[in-house]
């Protein structure tokens, strides 16, 4: 079962593990309450699997693919049994292949097929599906139970500008459903009805884009199938791009740029920022700009925005840059939501100005201009979507597209990223970036970043010690306190990834119980780099979030200016245009507001009697 | 006695045809199974252990049929091979008996069935197909037979019946695996609609009930038993919070006319079940009650500590949310008759009385104890009043209980709250003949509580003023075991002894209150001067039916809320056609039971450990001076990973019959 008991999944110390067994006549040695499908990993040998996510102790035993033979010392009875939930015996004989188990695993993955959608050239995780590797596994060879009308007759949920819930697809693993409810704590989802009907449903019962959802994506990240994806949108970018009349504007987020080149060969970590602009020349895009310089622009604003409301004892201030934490908070917490920095997220704020201060200095038409955004986050569709964040009826933001997006429509333009020469980015206005835009796509670089600038703005120089790394770290929630100088001296900071974490948070804020002058909230964990909307990995849970924090790290040090006010195309961009930071028309521009959207999910008796499946019913 | 033809049980081949009939076989022995209902014979019979056939002229493939498609509706649909594999066999099965091509054969359906045996996650999938394969296995030449021609199959009458050793363990018989799957689904409020299907007061039962299901559940041979109280209060204490469920008027489907109106009598466990069941099937309910708040021994019964008083107001509120009437004030012959009743035009009256009057110890000097003495229910009585601020109650010293039970207990953890220095409990026998819930035990011990086992009162000790100043005590010895194996308990002579105390509480046992009333009143009671009832829960006076612990004596919350619901039943049918109907989900209970087919089987495979979650408990020293609940709702995290240790024992069975049989109230 999925647990939260972080001591489970550490790795435990081998020199506990007692339990001697064989499988397939391999002396193995197993710890107490160990699962055989764990221990035979732990020793090198292969059980084909489906439902398990096994590094999150995900085994809800739903799909019965990975079934061996046990023999229990003292027992003359074989026994047939799935070695993801059972546990490992003294003197336990295990064998995974002989004939029967393996004809079983066959007729198991058969039976899944009868009623998932096969059309697998028109799905979203062609060639890149746990499903079809699966069926390679057992040797697969014919498909006699397939009942398309049954398989068509589930529901498609179309109603998310985010994620797209493709239940034909669907194979009832319920990672999703724990990853929701055990990792973020969003609880968004449930299991519904009985029997072939039985599917995955939002709770409450209503559609995607009216449910608790808050479009964090991290589903999406585990789904084996292709039952779960983002709306895909790479056509209208290519509408854009193919528009001779129009001007297409790039940006591309802080965490684009470390978690992308698997998907090219290249190795976990790997920074493709120059083969993301080359890439983005090649197929035709008219400016590439960096979020990243947003990033400091929304620093420069937040900073101050801080500052004003530390003077007027409001406190906390929560930081407002995910829109995951946006849609949870005006979901979730709507009390909350006079305490998040009114400051739009950098996305917004490159979207906004590349279509005021931008075609201003190049003499473009701002009707004329479409931004495409490249995020690892499927929240950010949501975001673009938002009525607070249009210009004139048009949106600030014209599409957004995934990291998984992208990698797409690079491929329909038949480009390898890991063959591109390496680009740099020219536009003189709004693609300089500083090392603390840079970290704003792991947990902890918000804060770090802004602490940068505050201090600066309060003491009138730069901090001695400029890596905070008492900031830093991978717990769910971290806190610590930062000199600020002058009139505001210590401040209690508190960062907190994964939606989990921060309702816990959120709890103590309200009650009163928690007591913190700036939260910055990451809704995925680990932050950005491993966002909803990045690259899927199979059978493993965010497997590359270490290498690619490492990464963005080594990019702020790598970076000469490390402090968003130091940029020098902001400080144009504020004598130019701004005037300065929270000012009249940096207001107008760069700040929003929020709304409540709880939900209701109160129902009458009535109600769930009639959704109520059973045969002993009496009313 | 109907005999087997053929058949198959616990992997024993019974043939008697052809002359196989095995020593020590299991269906030479069965019981009552001549006829389902009156004059129906069963002609076979198919369960989770096997199929028997006592007509050899029944169609197994039209008997597997139905019994698979109860199987693949009732299937959860969260495992492969069951969600998957029942849906299969049963339209291949379903193409045979309707006389059409299958596209799969007996070979291809033994492989599944096989599958769904061996690798389903759940007791419904590894069971389902065992009669299946049990026939492919040993009578497929019967089978093939009966396909050969090609000819649909002659309609079969008979009935499939799912259920699972906690649900027959339980009085109210609550869907206990539906209940705690509708958790683990995310669906907690489907889960309470399930409980409320049984009876409005969940809250309460997830406080109080004494858990008949968990003796019974099957995951104790792993672990310990599912935490179905504990889960069983979480879903109810939902009610508490911004997604209670709201009960509306549209719950009832069929609303009848002003004049079909019940009166029923006491506001306890069993009246309020009663009601809300009446009120259900459309009739207007009058609650007659003579104290002035609902909920009876729930409500005086049983402290604050284990259940608050407003959340036992929330769940006696279903009645008026429902339409129905309180009449408080209102006692039975002193301020109406029950021929009143039926001359206001009540159609039927439901007498859930309760058995509250204490019972005397019965020693020496008990009449003369006129301070410091109590019956145990009067004492709680008092405790109720005082927590509502009504009187006072307020002790000191040593105190005494007499008695075992779960009164007895209430009454010293109560003593303790109330002041008192030291808290004894006197028990005739040993502590593990104690019947009160062990938890109850381990709570008085962490408080505190004295426990004086092998001793009994002889005569109680006053001043001149019938001060009670203490108890005189004999120890009892243990007799050797008699032929069933019982010990019993007799005195030792001359081992008398004092026990000084300021307060004696006698928590013995209760009677029927109003008994002298209701005899009065054509209502007969029988020689422990209960109420007398047959199998429909009518009484000798046509149209008054009873139920609860007027009809059992003291028993428990769940069995009086199950009497409430039964007797609504029967009182609809009586009203509605003049006589009880046949139920036949009961009858296929007594069939199971009578014949034990419900296995108390060991878990075979081996499963991890994942003990149960608890409740949270105030700290002993904190809450030993207080009248709030001492255990607190567990939280949503623990509720999911207690829902997912549930096993889903569930098994199906079906019979064969020679007619249809009646179909009974819902």
């Amino acid at each position: 079962m999925c647990t939260l008991d972080t001591e489970v999944l550490e790795a435990r110390d081998p020199a506990t593990a007692t339990i001697a067994l064989f499988i397939n006549g391999k002396p193995c040695i197993g710890f107490e309450n160990e699962t055989i499908l764990s221990c035979a990993r732990r020793h090198d040998l292969y059980i084909p699997t489906l439902c398990e996510l096994d590094d999150i102790d995900h085994t809800p035993g739903t799909c019965r693919v990975c079934v061996v033979d046990i023999l229990e010392a003292g027992k003359d009875k074989h026994q047939i049994v799935t070695s993801c939930n059972t546990p490992v015996r003294e003197g336990m004989v295990v064998e995974t292949r002989t004939k029967q188990v393996r004809d079983m695993q066959k007729l198991q993955v058969e039976l899944l097929m009868a009623d998932h959608l096969q059309d697998c050239a028109t799905c979203i995780r062609h060639g890149d599906c746990e499903l079809q590797d699966l069926a390679q596994f057992v040797g697969l060879k014919e498909n006699r139970f397939f009942d398309r009308a049954r398989t068509e007759a589930r529901p498609i949920d179309t109603s998310s500008a985010a994620i797209i819930r493709d239940m034909t697809r669907c194979v009832r693993c319920q990672r999703c459903v724990a990853v929701c409810r055990y990792f973020q704590g969003v609880d968004a989802l449930m299991m519904s009805e009985t029997s072939v009907e039985r599917l995955v449903e939002l709770r409450g019962g209503g559609d995607q884009a009216n449910s608790l959802c808050v479009s964090c994506g991290q589903c999406v990240l585990v789904c084996p199938t292709g039952a779960l994806g983002e709306r895909d949108e790479t056509d209208k970018a290519l509408d854009f791009i193919c528009d001779p009349e129009l001007t297409t504007v790039v940006q591309f987020a802080p965490a684009v740029r470390v978690a992308f080149g698997e998907e090219f060969g290249l190795p976990p970590g790997t920074n493709v920022q120059g083969h993301v602009i080359a890439a983005c020349r090649k197929i035709g895009v008219d400016v590439v700009l960096d979020t990243n310089f947003a990033a400091d622009v929304v620093i420069m604003e937040e900073g101050i925005e801080l500052l004003g409301r530390l003077k007027s004892g409001q406190k906390p201030t929560f930081t407002s840059c995910c829109p995951g934490w946006i849609n949870f908070a005006e979901i979730h917490y709507p009390d909350i939501l006079p305490l998040l920095s009114s400051t739009k997220s950098p996305q917004q704020v490159l979207s906004t100005l590349a279509k005021t201060y931008l075609p201003q200095k190049m003499g473009i038409d701002p009707k004329k201009v479409r931004v495409i955004s490249i995020m690892p986050c499927t929240a950010k569709k949501d975001e673009a979507v938002r009525p607070q964040l249009q210009i004139d009826g048009m949106p600030e933001t014209d599409v957004v597209l995934t990291t998984r997006e992208f990698a797409r429509l690079l491929r329909r333009e038949g480009i390898n990223l890991g063959e591109l020469e390496p680009s740099e980015f020219d536009n003189p206005y709004m693609s300089e970036f500083t090392g603390a835009g840079a970290i704003f796509g792991t947990t902890g670089g918000v804060m770090e970043a802004a602490v940068r600038t505050i201090y600066a703005v309060v003491n009138g120089k730069e901090l001695d010690q400029i890596e905070l790394t008492q900031l830093r770290g991978f717990d769910g929630v971290r806190e610590a306190t930062v000199d600020l100088g002058g009139p505001f001296g210590e401040v209690k900071v508190a960062m907190v990834h994964g939606l989990g974490d921060t309702r816990k948070l959120v709890e103590k804020v309200r009650s009163g119980e928690a007591d913190y002058d700036f939260i910055e909230v990451m809704a995925c964990p680990g932050g950005c780099v491993d966002g909803g909307g990045s690259l899927r990995s199979k059978k493993a849970y965010l497997p590359n979030a270490m290498a690619r924090r490492e990464t963005i790290y080594n990019v702020d040090r790598q970076k000469t200016v490390r402090q968003s006010h130091n940029n020098e195309q902001v400080k144009a961009l504020y004598k130019d245009f701004l005037e300065a930071p929270n000012s009249e028309k940096a207001h107008k521009l760069l700040h929003t507001h929020y709304t409540e959207r709880r939900r209701t999910l109160q129902r009458s008796v009535k109600e769930v009697w009639d959704d109520v499946k059973m045969s002993t019913m009496i009313y | 006695m109907a005999q087997v033809a053929f058949g198959v049980w616990d992997g024993v081949v019974h043939d008697a045809q052809n002359g196989k009939i095995p020593a020590n076989s299991p269906l030479t022995e069965l019981k009552k199974f001549d006829e389902f209902d009156d004059g129906n014979a069963i002609r076979a019979f198919f369960g989770d252990r096997g199929f028997f056939v006592f007509d050899d002229k029944v169609s197994l493939i039209d008997g597997l049929y139905h019994y698979m498609e109860k199987a693949a509706e009732q299937s959860c649909g969260v495992c492969t091979p069951c969600r998957m594999g029942t849906v299969l066999v049963r339209d291949a099965l379903d193409r045979m008996r309707r006389g059409l091509d299958s596209t799969l054969d007996f070979d291809d359906i033994e492989v599944l069935g096989e599958q769904m045996k061996l690798t389903s996650l759940c007791g419904l999938g590894q069971t389902c197909s065992n009669a299946l394969l049990d026939v492919i296995h040993n009578f497929r030449d019967r089978i093939e037979q009966e396909v050969a021609e090609h000819r649909p199959i002659k309609l079969q009458h008979g009935m499939a019946y799912m259920t699972a050793p906690c649900i027959e363990a339980c009085p109210s018989k609550v869907n206990v695996p539906r209940y705690i799957d509708y958790i683990r689904d995310g669906k907690p409020e489907n889960s309470l609609g399930v409980l409320l299907q049984k009876y409005p007061m969940a809250s309460t039962c997830g406080r109080v009930c004494v858990r008949y299901c968990e003796l019974a559940c099957r995951r104790k041979f792993v672990d310990e038993a599912v935490g179905i109280k504990i889960l069983k209060r979480y879903v109810a204490d939902q009610q508490q919070g911004p997604k209670a469920l709201k009960f509306t008027r549209d719950m009832i489907t069929k609303p009848l006319e002003d004049g079909m109106k019940i009166a029923v009598i006491g506001a306890g466990p069993a009246g309020i079940s009663a009601a809300y069941h009446l009120l259900l099937h459309g009739y207007h309910v009058d609650v007659f009650e003579k104290t002035e708040q609902a909920g009876g021994m729930a409500q005086i019964g049983i402290p604050s500590y284990r259940l608050p008083k407003d959340t036992l107001a929330l769940e006696t509120d279903i009645i008026v949310e429902l339409g129905g009437h309180f009449r408080y004030g209102q006692a039975l012959g002193r301020d109406f008759t029950i021929d009143d009743l039926f001359a206001q035009g009540y159609k039927a009256v439901f007498l859930g009385l309760g058995c509250q009057q204490g019972t005397a110890l019965g020693v020496d000097n008990e009449d003369k104890a006129r301070a410091g003495y109590y019956s145990g229910i009067d004492f709680l009585l008092k405790v109720h009043d005082h927590v509502g601020g009504d009187s006072k109650l307020d002790l000191k010293g040593e105190v005494v209980v007499v008695g075992g039970g779960n009164v007895a207990m209430d009454c010293v953890r109560s003593s303790l709250r109330l002041g008192a220095d030291n808290v004894h409990v006197i028990y005739r026998r040993t502590e593990e003949d104690m019947p009160a819930d062990h938890e109850e035990l381990v709570a008085a011990h962490h408080e505190g509580i004295h426990f004086h086992t092998l001793c009994n009162p002889t005569r109680i000790i006053t001043d001149n003023f019938g001060k009670v100043t203490g108890v005189e005590l004999v120890k009892m010895e243990q007799t050797e075991p008699d032929e069933s194996g019982r010990r019993k308990v007799r005195p030792i002579p001359g081992s008398e002894f004092i026990m000084p105390c300021d307060t004696i509480i006698a928590a013995i046992g209760q009677q029927v209150e109003d008994s002298e009333q209701i005899a009065s009143e054509g209502v007969d009671l029988n020689r422990w001067r209960t109420v007398e009832t047959d199998r429909a829960l009518s009484t000798s006076r046509p149209g008054v039916f009873a139920g609860g612990d007027c009809v059992t004596g003291p028993s428990t919350l769940i069995y009086a809320m199950a009497a409430g619901l039964k007797a609504a039943r029967n009182i609809n049918d009586w009203v509605q056609l003049g006589t009880p109907r046949f139920f036949k989900r009961s009858r296929m209970r007594q069939l199971i039971k009578d014949n034990d087919f419900l296995a108390d089987d060991v878990v075979e495979a081996p499963v991890r450990n994942m003990y149960r979650v608890h409740n949270p408990e105030l700290d002993p020293e904190l809450r030993k001076h207080m009248f709030e609940e001492v255990e607190q709702t567990i939280s949503e995290q623990e509720a999911y990973a207690e829902a997912q240790r549930c096993m889903r024992c569930y098994r199906i069975y079906s019979v064969v019959t020679e007619h249809s049989i009646p179909e009974g109230a819902a």
